[in-house]
């Protein structure tokens, strides 16, 4: 309680100190007449007794000084004089200053921006009650080692019923269109199919009106449906009415009975309608469907997903043996939600925050490597400085307030910058990133921002404060720089080396994300994506509920597209290259043994309109493509498969004229194969072409289908034209996701381009702050051996020995870092493995360009002090010092 | 600033309340002359270093100060102990005793019991 009374004086004792001085004056006087009288009294003379008086005082000053440090806190005065001083000195060298403070700003805006998307994707709570328990539950095949499938409704069922570590658990599916018509007004909007209990399960309540019943979550129940705020807001204005109000999807029409809140999605951002998922518990799944759910669970209490893995598998196990037809190699996967949704980011991310972490370390590194060469060129001020009485203490702080000054407007600018950096990346980023609207700067970053440039500046600001404020007067005065400064040089050298093998390691993952990058826009994707526009139509199964139909449908809508003109040629398929792959399903070869259980032939199904191959342009290998007579009802099956198709399931056998058939519908008749054409990337650019049956739509003819529109230029311009005619056809049906192809494969790279690129620019800023360590210690060691370099001269050295003298000094750290930046990114690579394409982790060309790339860096940098060096005038060298 | 003082830390507070307790209100003159008379010439001490130290235990409530006038009527500022600072120096009289009673254990081992 003294302490802080005592505190509550002094602060306010920062006013009226001229009061306080005046009355301490006034209290010496008084001393000193007193004592002065006493002496006097004891018989000295006058002169004696104030002398005497004075001496037993003891210095009025100190006393004084103590007294002002005493009454208020005396570091406030004396740091508002260290700050005017510091801006002072900063302002007479702007240069020094621009420099640390632009170096600080790199790395700490550089920082600051990946650790706001960490902090977003790793740390922030999902907007859903008990997200932390919250698991996805997938289906997992032993063969493949795929641990992320889609699931069987018979399995999921049996887990909900037959499990003892989820507290509940739900299933969603997303819906493959769901075209939505309001006052004759069509649009075509994401949708997914929910059981009753996915929102409770995750503790969401509407913000209007309600959820779904158990009753409305039966089979062929679609007259519900809950909307997004989004659309809520865009779509009915956001009004209440809208509960209650009926519109049509997919030509049924529907009942709006809730609105969910404005921050919710489930694995999908771009969902606007939710319907009832309606599974039927009495229906055998396993005879009429494959795998297509996703399903979520909630897990006990003190039951980690780990453990609930084990329990489940074991549940599985019991099922494969039950349904060996179905379940045969299959077993269950749970993972916790917050992987599943960051899945694809996390470990890009977790690259970029160990690389900002890096670069952060040569900012500061160089913060302290220039600040050691300005202290250095401050000897003689601080040698004025210590014999005028200032104690070591005394001249650390005054050096520490410029380090931290510098940080903090490093640490201003670094948050300015990592404003921008944050919307950049959110434009830059992959898909997870790119919806992340919400990502912004908060207090609690700025905070981190804070502390960062305060420990930063602080902390290598101390040292060479340490390094700096241990004068030698004499040899300081004599304006010997070398003698007194033998501790900075040694760690200035460290601290290049340092920079340097920071910087190598950074280059060396640039440079393998950027040969990864280059060999994967390198990668054939199998087709021609140029010039080539795509969309999405789909028809209600309500009004086209013939095949022919449908097939009718999309033929003329594709005749009418190619009228239009500057359309080469259009087709249509059920699914699109580089987007995740179609249907995959069982295949049969005739004449072959049936497969056993678990070995049976997997192959992705595709449907297409005539003219496919020719409008993507993929070549046909051999036998024919598909004609217009293939393409109607009464045309015999026939198939046409791609090469991986031909070398994985047909060995060298002439796939023409051989009979095959695929478990697609209720009956699966086997037809010919009548072409083999070249293998697509259709997963993603960087997966293998996998087998692939291409059927005829007639037979296959599903009601959604992706149009693909080869144009002789521009392909987005005709996106409306297609739009319109299209909905000359059917004035209810509307176009969805009109994008270029190149637009498609571009989001393929997205990943890779996002991490080559940021870690390149990591790299890039590293190199220069690396760069500029060396040029500074190289100027430095210049300078300091002036005198040496002058009698060298003198003595007949010549130019290139002189330059060879300079490069020597820089060689030790230089090559030293070079090597353990070498033998650090051997070490750290494994980490890029997930992100590189076709290149080794320790990739022997990167590993051999990287130190040649960096040692002409280092030469560029050592080329100024060096020429320096080489023009020294030997009588002018020898006069310097 | 070097204060050379062979006053240990911690005993010049406790010297200036005794002297305080006994003589009542003094200025800052008479307390130091005392401090040095009462350790009989033993301790040397700058008179100026007791001014700080009455400044922070006028701040911590210990004792208070009044202008007023001397025996030869001069101007001078008088110091005071206060409720707080008389709790002080019990407190501290006690800790002092108690710690020159361990240290004279330590220095003499004989004589412990």
């Amino acid at each position: 309680m003294r302490r802080i009374r005592a505190i509550f004086i002094r602060l306010a004792g920062c006013f009226g100190a001229a009061r306080r001085e005046h009355d301490w004056n006034a209290e010496f006087q008084s001393h000193f007449e007193m004592h002065i009288e006493d002496n006097v009294r004891a018989g000295m003379s006058l002169a004696d007794a104030r002398r005497e008086a004075l001496v037993k005082f003891g210095g009025i000053e100190p006393v004084k000084e103590s007294m002002r440090d005493r009454a208020a806190f005396a570091w406030f005065g004396a740091a508002a004089r260290d700050v005017r001083y510091a801006l002072r000195n900063l302002g007479r060298n702007p240069g020094f200053a621009a420099t640390t403070i632009f170096s600080l700003t790199l790395g700490l805006g550089a920082s600051l921006a990946i650790f706001t998307i960490a902090d977003y994707l790793l740390v922030r709570p999902l907007p859903y009650r008990d997200a932390s328990r919250l698991v996805m539950v997938w289906e997992a095949n032993q063969k493949s080692g795929n641990n992320h499938i889609v699931v069987s409704p018979a399995n999921y069922l049996d887990w909900k019923a037959q499990n003892d570590v989820l507290e509940g658990m739900a299933a969603l599916a997303p819906i493959r269109s769901a075209v939505l018509v309001d006052k004759g007004r069509p649009e075509e909007f994401e949708a997914q199919a929910v059981s009753a209990d996915f929102f409770p399960l995750l503790g969401v309540q509407p913000v209007r009106g309600r959820l779904f019943t158990r009753e409305e979550d039966r089979p062929g129940n679609f007259g519900t449906v809950l909307i997004s705020y989004r659309l809520w807001q865009s779509w009915f204005g956001g009004e209440d009415g809208v509960i209650g109000r009926t519109i049509e999807i997919n030509s049924l029409s529907s009942t709006v009975i809730g609105v969910l809140p404005s921050n919710f999605h489930f694995l999908d951002r771009d969902v606007d309608l939710w319907a009832p998922l309606g599974l039927n518990p009495a229906e055998n799944y396993r005879k009429t469907s494959g795998r297509w759910m996703v399903s979520v669970g909630l897990l006990r209490p003190g039951v980690t997903a780990t453990q609930a893995e084990a329990h489940m598998a074991a549940l599985a196990k019991r099922l494969e043996e039950a349904y060996p037809a179905f379940n045969k190699n299959w077993t269950v996967a749970v993972e916790p939600l917050r992987d599943a949704m960051f899945r694809e980011t996390k470990t890009p991310l977790l690259v970029l925050l160990s690389a900002v972490v890096l670069l952060l370390g040569v900012a500061c590194a160089n913060l302290a490597n220039l600040l050691l060469a300005r202290y250095h060129s401050r000897t003689r001020e601080m040698a004025v400085r210590a014999s005028l009485g200032a104690g070591r203490p005394r001249l650390i702080r005054q050096l520490l307030t410029e380090s931290i000054l510098l940080g903090g407007a490093g640490g201003v600018f670094g948050l300015i910058l990592a404003r921008w950096l944050v919307l950049g990346l959110r434009a830059l980023a992959p898909r997870d990133l790119a919806q992340s609207a919400e990502i912004h700067i908060d207090l609690r970053i700025a905070l981190v921002a804070l502390a960062l440039c305060i420990l930063t500046s602080i902390g290598f600001g101390l040292a060479p404060a340490l390094v700096t404020s241990r004068v030698e007067l004499v040899s300081a005065f004599r304006g010997d720089s070398r003698s007194g400064f033998g501790a900075g040089r040694l760690l200035r050298t460290w601290l290049v080396g340092a920079e340097v093998a920071v910087s190598v390691i950074l280059l060396a993952g640039a440079m393998l994300l950027f040969r990864s990058l280059v060999g994967l826009e390198a990668v054939h994707p199998g087709m021609d994506p140029s010039n080539l526009l795509t969309f999405r139509v789909s028809l209600p199964l309500v009004r086209y509920r013939q095949a022919a139909s449908r097939t009718q449908f999309f033929q003329r809508a594709i005749e009418q597209i190619e009228r239009i003109p500057g359309v080469r040629s259009v087709s249509a398929a059920s699914c699109l290259p580089f987007t995740g792959g179609c249907a995959g399903t069982t295949v049969n070869i005739e004449g072959r043994a049936p497969a056993k259980p678990g070995e049976a032939l997997v192959a992705s199904i595709q449907t297409v309109m005539p003219g496919y191959f020719q409008t993507l342009r993929i070549p046909i290998k051999s036998g024919r493509d598909f004609r217009e007579a293939d393409n109607v009802t009464a045309a015999p099956y026939r198939f046409i498969v791609n090469e991986a198709f031909a070398r994985q399931f047909l060995r060298g056998e002439q796939p023409l004229g051989k009979r095959i058939n695929a478990w697609m519908d209720t009956e699966n008749p086997f037809g010919e194969i009548i072409g083999v054409v070249g293998d697509v990337r259709a997963l993603s650019i960087d997966q293998e072409p996998t087998p692939t049956v291409y059927y005829i739509h007639t037979h296959l003819s599903y009601p959604r289908m992706v149009f693909l529109v080869r144009t002789e230029r521009s392909p987005a311009l005709f996106a409306e034209p297609a739009r319109q005619t299209v909905q000359r056809l059917d004035a209810a049906e509307p176009i969805a996701n009109a994008r270029t192809l190149e637009e498609v494969l571009g989001e393929n790279f997205a990943r890779q381009r996002f991490s080559a690129w940021l870690l390149a620019g990591f790299a890039a800023v590293a190199l220069v702050l690396a760069a500029v360590g060396i040029y500074g210690v190289l100027s430095y060691s210049v300078t300091a051996r002036t005198r040496e370099f002058g009698v060298r001269a003198a003595l007949g050295a010549d130019v290139p020995h002189i330059i060879t003298l300079v490069f020597q000094s820089a060689a030790w750290p230089v090559v030293g870092g070079l090597v353990i930046g070498i033998a650090g990114a051997l070490v750290l690579s494994g980490l890029l493995k997930s992100l590189l394409f076709e290149i080794a982790p320790r990739d022997p060309v990167t590993f051999v360009l990287v130190p040649f790339l960096f040692a002409a860096i280092a030469g560029i940098a050592a080329v100024l002090p060096a020429r320096r060096a080489a023009r020294l005038d030997p009588m002018e060298a020898l006069r310097a010092e | 600033m070097a204060d050379k003082t062979d006053v240990r830390q911690g005993t010049l507070a406790l010297m200036i309340f005794k002297t305080l307790e006994t003589l009542g209100p003094l200025h800052g003159y008479g307390i130091a002359r005392r401090i040095e008379q009462t350790s009989g010439g033993r301790l040397v001490l700058n008179y100026g270093t007791i001014y700080p130290a009455l400044l922070k235990l006028e701040q911590e409530g210990f004792i208070e100060s009044e202008w007023g006038a001397s025996d030869n009527n001069r101007k001078a500022k008088y110091y005071r102990l206060t409720r707080a600072g008389r709790g002080q120096l019990k407190k501290e009289e006690r800790d002092w005793a108690e710690t020159a009673d361990i240290v004279s254990r330590f220095l003499n081992p004989g004589e412990a019991s």
